[in-house]
């Protein structure tokens, strides 16, 4: 068989037996956790505390012994330890890039650095997703993103450039020029949030562009957005588009993808086990949760050099399935649905991260303001909306038009230029509430 | 890496394929530590070396630690 012919990345890791499999992630954990130990001043910290060495991972299950990772304490250690804390492994001037996580009102975002291994290993990641939902070198890829500080689809860029595709990138073109360039160039992937192919595929119909006829695009791999794992979502994707939409997750905190949707889509991404151990526990207890139930994704990177992340809690909300569950022959098991949500109270709009408090710490700025709620819908299956409605004291009634304007211009500028819409509500509207107040309404669909 | 390893992390013994890839990337990682090269080779080498430590860490043939080039 060729190479192009084979429909793994990598063959022998992707198709080993669960036995063998399990036995790799051992050899691997057991060699990082020392490595941490001895290189990560923060990881040994947090091994003595646990009063857990090394030496003492014998088995796979003895990855329980091990404390987890927060992204509280990650932001403490930076904060202590500008710029990066001291859970980097390597001198500063080894590294190669540097990239931040998509920061939040109050929060300061994670800054996170790579060695040139690093970045060969994130691109990797990308292609075992890319080559198993048939990119091939043949394809013409584009890329509409930003290309900035955020990681987003950096690695996938490097990914379809190593597999020797011809790779487009549009960082600075406006939607319609997106568009057009697709057409013109027979473009057969492209790569994009959800949301933003949806928009994309909309702005076609308005030119007057059938991408069906009028394009050559045969696979839409979305990222960053859990609308990406969800059918309805999809199957618009899909109609627009005339290819077939495939979903892929990452994080910051990784660098690159830990699952990936194959050719045969059994109904959610594959986990990409020998480069990762994905736990899925219950968020309460820490303890695992069967197959089958849901619970909070708890992940070990093997692969990045600078930044060991051993049983990192992402709070992303999964449900995993065995294997079998798809018919393509990896042995990597599946999240039956994707990412499902967040199991805290972080809401993820569009991209940006919001919080309950920090809303109502720029609303409670704002003294005119006497009773206030979150609501966030999701119109049309897929564009998610977070309105602010606003009860005004009595006395304040005039104020509204300025304050109206000033309150969306302070909520968008603490969340990244995210749009708030911000509503008047008629006295005595809003629930009022004793002791723990309730003011956020999640209503978009559960899935 | 042991130059002189015999079998990948699985245990299993290495092909002649990988017994092949691991050999270029032990003589890559060997060139790319010297400092007596023009810069031209030195960066081009260590960017290869990169690449073939990736095709050797991903077929379990060894792990060795990312961060280091
Ligand atoms: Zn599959």
């Amino acid at each position: 068989m060729s190479a192009t012919e084979s429909p793994y990345w990598n063959p022998k890791t992707e198709t080993l037996p669960k036995d063998q499999l399990r036995a790799l992630q051992l050899v691997k954990l057991q060699r990082l956790v020392a490595r941490a130990y001895e290189q990560s001043p923060f990881h040994r910290r947090l091994y003595d505390k646990a009063c857990v060495r090394p030496e003492q991972v014998k088995t796979l299950d003895d990855i329980r012994r091990l404390p987890f990772m927060t992204r509280e304490d990650w932001m403490a250690n930076q904060a202590e330890k500008p710029l990066f804390g001291d859970l980097i492994t390597r001198p500063e001037s080894d590294a190669i890039r540097y990239h931040l996580t998509s920061g939040t009102s109050g929060r300061q975002p994670l800054r996170v650095l790579d060695g040139r291994k690093d970045w060969s290993w994130i691109t990797d990641m990308w292609c075992y997703g890319f080559w198993g939902f048939g990119i091939r070198p043949t394809d013409k890829v584009f890329f509409a993103f930003s290309y900035g500080s955020f990681i987003g689809f950096w690695g996938a860029h490097y990914c379809t450039e190593k597999l020797g595709c011809l790779t487009l990138a549009s960082g600075n073109m406006t939607t319609e020029q997106r568009v057009k360039q697709i057409v013109e160039m027979g473009v057969t992937v492209v790569c994009a949030t959800p949301t933003y192919a949806l928009r994309m595929g909309q702005t076609a119909e308005k030119m007057g562009i059938d991408l069906r006829k009028d394009g050559k695009v045969r696979r839409v791999i979305v990222s960053g957005e859990p609308a990406g794992s969800i059918p309805a979502v999809k199957k618009m994707i899909e109609e627009m588009w005339g290819g077939k939409c495939g979903d892929t997750a990452g994080m910051t905190e990784i660098g690159t993808i830990m699952i990936f949707e194959c050719d045969h889509q059994p109904g959610g991404p594959h986990i990409i086990e020998d480069h990762f151990i994905e736990e899925v526990l219950d968020p309460d207890t820490g303890n695992p949760v069967p197959y089958g139930e849901r619970g909070e994704r708890v992940v070990t990177s093997f692969g990045r050099g600078f930044i060991p992340l051993i049983r990192y809690r992402t709070k992303d909300l999964v449900c995993k399935v065995p294997h079998t569950r798809c018919t393509c022959g990896r042995t990597g098991d599946v999240y039956e649905g994707g990412i499902l949500g967040r199991v805290d109270d972080m809401k993820l709009i569009r991209g940006t991260n919001v919080y309950p408090r920090a809303v109502e710490a720029v609303v409670r700025e704002h003294h005119e303001v006497e009773e206030f709620q979150i609501v966030i819908t999701r119109v049309d299956n897929v564009q998610d909306e977070i309105t602010v409605k606003v009860e005004l004291k009595p006395d304040q009634q005039d104020c509204w038009p300025r304050l109206h304007a000033q309150l969306g211009k302070d909520l968008a500028d603490a969340h990244e230029g995210l749009r708030f819409n911000v509503e008047l509500c008629k006295q005595g509207e809003l629930p009022r509430f004793e002791l723990k107040a309730k003011r956020l309404q999640d209503l978009r669909p559960q899935y | 890496m042991s130059p002189k390893t015999n079998t990948d992390l699985l245990g299993r013994p290495l092909t002649a394929d990988e017994r092949e890839l691991l050999d270029l990337y032990g003589r890559l990682r060997t060139l790319s530590a010297r400092t007596d090269l023009p810069p031209v080779a030195t960066a081009n080498v260590k960017q290869a070396m990169v690449l073939l430590w990736n095709a050797c860490n991903d077929l379990a043939l060894m792990y060795e630690e990312p961060g280091c080039d």
